[in-house]
């Protein structure tokens, strides 16, 4: 059995972490962020720049504002918990059992990484590993490793950096740290004060029965906490595949272009958590918050998942630039539903198809040129009704073999919507009618078909066809359908033979 | 004979500093082609439209333009290939397509001239045909598209810049599809492979009382693609026949 080994990662100022996290243009300055009401606002969270400008937790808002190029930011709860569920997707790639651990402003979580290191080699590398890649979703951690799960936490929520405690060493590695680790209350921290222990070391040194005799029972845990040796029931907690970012802006959003630059990266960030799991993207749900309280959807869904950043970017800008924003922006949130990765099998004696993530965004294009819903497959419909279709989205795949080519048929050429003509009959036949301002002789008559329906609804039609062989003033022969509708009694010219 | 080679061939090498191979036949290349199912129009054609060049059929309103358009297409998608149907007027009717067999699942239907305006101008609907085309000839995989400008007045057709039919010639050259443009005139020009011209119908009825089918005339104007033959010429005309939808209700 192998033996028991925790790692510890411990992301201090979380919530200026999750406000840079997909602002890196702010990386740079010194960020602090406001927490509380309105008038009553203090800095609760800052960057290690705001540090060095002298920031301090706890300052009030006017008092942040007088330090010379500090950026205050309002504190986002929904961008927090959008960076938290991506922080566990990454440690979640390193193990499966997680606890969490977060205190305060800080995001926590301890990962049972015993028996992994045939998979990620010994810890130092583990470490190294997990360090890189909650970098590159935008978090600096610190990371401890150590076979006991409280001293691996005390020392990564403690001190930055990556630090590897050996076994048997967990006393010395804890010994310079405070006191404030143990969640003492403010009377044991002042009596602790008083008798002039400050450190874990100088606690782990003093006598168990008469700690036990002056602070109870919980002395006992103390003690062994300092000392690198207490006991952990470990208990934990299952991430579920969350793909959502999210991102609350400072100042109101007008142009797409701003709006795309920010989604470019949660996009980013989703394909590449989606993909960290061998998953794709199947569909994209953007949601705007606009100024005025109204909310804008819009919803990507490309005809096979897809992982490709490029291709999502360039659908989402089609989209939005179809259906752009009726206010300036607010907020943005995109949430991902994953599919599998899907892999075409080409046929070399197969036809040539288009490529469908190239189909996507031509089609998106077209669109965009020609309107929503003009663009795709007609499917008839199920109904004597004549011209009823609906317009569907193209599936290529989507093949009969056993169909048979009948011969040529008669095509017509419809006219929308159908043009009201005058008709002058002869007997029962029409025999000449006029189209605006032309005149049209009837040669040949051949109908009238009819065809009703529907006549216990709304929607009843009656109508009567006409095939007719028509010439105009000039002597040009057309062929056209004219329908009277029995209903109203009038007369449409609805389509050209051709 | 051996001395007319040996001649032959002496001309040449004196000529092939300024004219290389002089008296050697050219190789012809064998251009692909794609049937329509029609046999009379497939012979005119010598096989059916040419893959990877611009066909134009021309003619008047109820020549048969769509009817031959369709048929084509119901072969081309009967072969599982994807096709599409650019309609500047939208007035591409489904069932009629469904009638002829194309197989609807596989056909790309654009419908021009649609946006929030009622009364779409010409040009605004030959623009956004041009420029659909455009997007679906550079997505590549399309077997045939059919731009039909059917209804689109000529003295708006004719003004379309030549530059654009040639860049559609590119287009479709490389990526081996064949573009159908129906007109009231011939658009595309020199870039067109094939030009046909259609006459208006014949109808034929069953005892005068029934539209029963329609005679179409065709004639080819142009086929730049068109094998050198000292034998005996193929007709430039032909005459094919479409039968009513109703047909095909009947016979099934």
């Amino acid at each position: 059995m192998s033996r028991e080994l925790y790692l510890a990662i411990h992301a201090a100022e979380f919530p200026a972490q999750a406000l840079l996290r997909l602002r890196p243009e702010l990386h740079a300055q010194p960020v602090a962020v406001l927490d509380g009401p309105a008038l009553q606002q203090t800095v609760c969270s800052l960057n290690r720049h705001a540090l060095q400008r002298g920031v301090v937790h706890g300052i009030t808002r006017l008092e942040a504002e007088g330090i010379a190029g500090l950026q205050p930011m309002a504190r986002s709860t929904a961008e927090e918990e959008s960076a938290h569920a991506v922080l566990l997707e990454c440690a979640a790639q390193f193990s499966p059992r997680i606890e969490e651990t977060s205190r305060g402003t800080a995001c926590a979580f301890v990962l049972d990484v015993g028996g992994s290191e045939r998979l990620f080699g010994p810890a130092d590398t583990l470490a190294a590993q997990l360090g890189r890649a909650a970098a590159g979703v935008g978090f600096r951690v610190a990371i401890a490793v150590s076979e006991n799960f409280y001293a691996a936490r005390m020392k990564a929520a403690s001190t930055p950096g990556i630090h590897i405690i050996a076994s048997g060493e967990e006393a010395r590695a804890l010994e310079k740290l405070t006191l404030a680790l143990l969640d003492l209350s403010i009377d044991q921290s002042e009596t602790f004060a008083k008798w002039g222990i400050r450190t874990l070391c100088q606690l782990a040194a003093l006598p168990e029965v008469e700690l036990v005799s002056r602070f109870g029972p919980a002395a006992s845990r103390w003690r062994a906490l300092a000392a690198g040796v207490a006991a952990h029931n470990f208990q934990p907690i299952e991430p579920a595949l969350e793909l959502r970012e999210f991102c609350e802006f400072e100042s109101p959003v007008e142009e797409i272009d701003s709006l795309l630059f920010v989604a470019a990266r949660m996009i980013e960030a989703l394909v590449a958590r989606a993909s960290s799991r061998s998953l794709a993207v199947a569909s994209l749900a953007i949601e705007m918050r606009l100024e005025g309280g109204q909310t804008h959807r819009l919803t990507l869904h490309p005809a096979i998942p897809s992982a490709d950043r490029k291709f999502l970017l360039k659908l989402l800008h089609l989209e939005a630039a179809t259906h752009p924003p009726q206010a300036a922006v607010l907020s943005l949130a995109i949430e991902a539903v994953s599919g599998h990765t899907s892999k075409v099998q080409l046929g070399l004696f197969a036809p040539q198809t288009p490529e469908p993530s190239h189909l996507d965004v031509t089609l998106a294009r077209i669109r965009a040129i020609v309107g929503e819903d003009r663009v795709g497959t007609p499917a008839l419909e199920d109904t004597h009704r004549p011209h009823s279709f609906q317009m569907q989205a193209l599936r290529a795949a989507e093949q009969d073999r056993s169909y048979a080519q009948p011969a040529a048929r008669i095509a017509l050429r419809r006219v929308r919507p159908p043009r009201p003509i005058q008709v002058t009959m002869r007997g029962e036949k029409p025999a000449a009618f006029r189209d605006g301002d032309e005149c049209f002789s009837i040669a040949s008559a051949y109908g009238p078909w009819r065809s009703s329906g529907c006549w216990w609804s709304l929607d009843a039609w009656d109508a009567e066809e006409w095939d007719v062989e028509a010439a105009d003033r000039d002597g040009v022969a057309l062929g056209c359908l004219l329908v009277r509708d029995r209903l109203r009694n009038v007369w449409q010219l609805e389509a050209f033979l051709d | 004979m051996a001395a007319a080679a040996t001649l032959r061939l002496q001309l040449e090498r004196s000529l092939e500093a300024r004219f290389p191979a002089a008296l050697t036949p050219v190789p012809r290349t064998i251009r692909e082609v794609a049937a329509t199912g029609i046999a009379a129009v497939d012979e005119l054609l010598d096989g059916g439209f040419p893959v990877g060049a611009i066909s134009e059929i021309v003619g008047p309103v109820s020549s048969g333009r769509s009817s031959l358009a369709l048929a084509f297409l119901a072969a081309r998608t009967n072969e599982e290939r994807i096709c599409a149907w650019v309609d500047a007027e939208d007035a591409f009717d489904p069932e009629s397509a469904a009638a002829s067999g194309v197989r609807l699942g596989q056909l790309l239907w654009v419908r021009c001239g649609g946006g929030k305006r009622k009364q779409e101008k010409d040009w605004t609907r030959i623009d956004q045909a041009l420029r659909s085309t455009d997007l679906l000839l550079q997505a590549g995989g399309f077997a045939a598209i059919v731009l039909d400008l059917g209804g689109i007045d000529p003295a708006h057709g004719v003004r379309i810049p030549l530059a654009t039919w040639f860049r559609f010639r590119q287009a479709t050259d490389r990526t081996r599809c064949s573009l159908l443009v129906l007109g009231r005139a011939s658009y595309a020009q020199s870039s067109a492979a094939v030009v046909l011209d259609a006459e208006p119908m014949r109808i034929e009825s069953l005892g005068g009382t029934v539209l029963h089918a329609g005679a179409f005339a065709l004639s080819r104007r142009r086929q730049r693609f068109q094998p050198q033959s000292f034998g005996a010429r193929k007709p430039p005309a032909s005459t094919w026949t479409a039968s009513a939808q109703w047909a095909m209700e009947q016979s099934a």
